[in-house]
């Protein structure tokens, strides 16, 4: 009896004067998974990348002529650009909402994202699960048209509306499923659109895997569901430098905003891609030091 | 037989109302110092225990609370250096120079010799401090030391060496309550 309770005791000794430590614990369980993608756009495609509350994310985007003019027109460099560009202001961590300008068809339109659901470290959700939705307005004139047929401001109005799914599976794949759609008010002939659908329906992908700590090689793929449009692919190289983030891809067709991604056609890939490039940038708004 | 026990029980008791001091509430900041930028990183999460009998601390911080100002910075900081996912704490355990019982108002000069961990690397270090014993019965501990970011495999990319500085200045600020 008198071992035991000595035991017990020593036992007890142990520890008592061993040095408790402080048990790790995350302050946040459910933390969010971090830049699932590098920036808001993806190539062409928005993704479920969050705008931080009084943030803004500037994208300069451009898309060449067709690489097979060969050096003759430096790959299409000489062919002109269709620019594009956007400005998303993050209204709170969850919306943000955007305008933009394409010069293609001179294309002004306006844009929104919320963000429904986050990925998180845990596994607790998934999957990050965003919307979009946006409308447009073309505003290239078409005086060499008689009259009756130039388009009113009711035959230039585009929409468009997505969902976006991704998740990050591991530090280097993430993939990003969107279904998406886009109207046409009045797809006229004289648009730079192959279609003469008013509405087109698609299924976006967006790939990214993770090469180096800070640059990834990207794919997109833009099946049309509803037309017999070809189908868009795009396949490129994201760096980022401290707050920028650069995207260089070769994609199939020129367009930039998502109604002439889905209705605008495409090149042959491999043959008839162009270039493209992105400078994203994201400035936070309301901090004395700006800069990064 | 009966002295001994005693003993041991007074070996037992003694450690119980052990002079144990906490913190949940700890602030640390870091200044990057760099040729074409300064920023600083802050938390108000530090968690921390000290022993005055055996003078031994144990702290840690959950990296994901440091927060630069800027999101996107932010995210970088975490996926890019700090990895978070994998490693989610900087952790400090260690050995207290001796020290006197704390009275108010007699600020003591502090050293902390034990193993730093970050980024999933342990190294040996000695952090110099100061302890001020408060009125209320709580102890500041005050600190500053630097961070060789290459010492933890953090590696700063050519792209932004002129915007991250190699060596990160951290200070640290934490009012310990004694540990009921």
């Amino acid at each position: 009896m008198k071992k035991l309770i000595l035991t017990g005791l020593t036992l007890l000794v142990g520890w008592c004067s061993a040095f408790a430590q402080l048990e790790r614990k995350l302050e946040n369980e459910n933390q969010p998974v971090d830049l699932i993608f590098h920036a808001p756009r993806h190539i062409n495609l928005l993704t479920v990348e969050p705008l931080e509350k009084k943030s803004m994310h500037f994208a300069i985007m451009h898309t060449f002529g067709t690489l097979d003019g060969g050096v003759e027109n430096l790959f299409g460099l000489d062919n002109g650009a269709n620019i594009q560009f956007s400005f998303e202001f993050g209204l709170g961590d969850k919306l943000s909402l955007g305008a933009a300008r394409a010069s293609q068809d001179k294309v002004y339109s306006v844009f929104g994202r919320y963000h429904l659901l986050e990925q998180t470290q845990n596994g607790k959700m998934p999957l990050s699960l965003s919307l979009a939705g946006g409308t447009g307005i073309i505003t290239n004139t078409y005086d060499f048209l008689p009259e009756a047929e130039q388009p009113v401001f009711g035959d230039r109005m585009t929409y468009f509306g997505q969902v976006m799914l991704a998740r990050k599976f591991s530090n280097k794949i993430s993939f990003q499923l969107t279904p998406m759609f886009a109207y046409f008010a009045n797809p006229l002939p004289i648009y730079q659109i192959e279609g003469d659908q008013n509405f087109y329906l698609a299924l976006g992908m967006s790939g990214k895997w993770k090469v180096t700590e800070r640059s990834s090689l990207t794919l997109q793929y833009i099946p049309n569901l509803n037309s017999d449009l070809s189908s868009n692919f795009g396949i490129g190289w994201d760096v980022e430098a401290g707050g920028h983030v650069f995207q260089m891809y070769f994609v199939t067709s020129q367009a930039l905003n998502e109604p002439y991604l889905l209705a605008g056609g495409n090149g042959v890939p491999g043959e008839e891609f162009r270039l493209g490039f992105n400078v994203n940038r994201i400035f936070a708004l309301g901090q004395k030091k700006r800069s990064y | 037989m009966r002295w001994f026990l005693t003993a041991i029980l007074l070996g037992v008791i003694s450690p119980v109302f052990s002079q144990q001091y906490q913190t949940k509430k700890g602030e640390v900041t870091f200044l990057s110092q760099a040729a074409l930028n300064e920023f600083e990183g802050k938390s108000s999460s530090l968690q921390g225990l000290i022993d005055l009998d055996q003078n031994l601390l144990d702290f840690y911080l959950d990296l994901n609370t440091l927060d630069t100002g800027i999101g996107l910075r932010d995210k970088h900081m975490r996926e890019n250096y700090l990895e978070t996912e994998e490693f989610p704490f900087a952790e400090f355990t260690g050995k207290l120079s001796a020290v006197q019982k704390p009275e108010p108002g007699k600020v003591q000069q502090v050293t902390a010799i034990g193993k730093f961990k970050l980024h999933g690397v342990e190294r040996a270090v000695t952090v110099k401090g100061t302890l001020n014993p408060q009125a209320n019965g709580s102890l500041l501990l005050e600190a500053k030391f630097s961070i060789v970011l290459s010492d933890y495999q953090i590696e700063i990319p050519k792209l932004v060496f002129y915007e991250l500085a190699p060596e990160q200045q951290v200070s640290l600020k934490a009012t310990l309550t004694p540990k009921k």
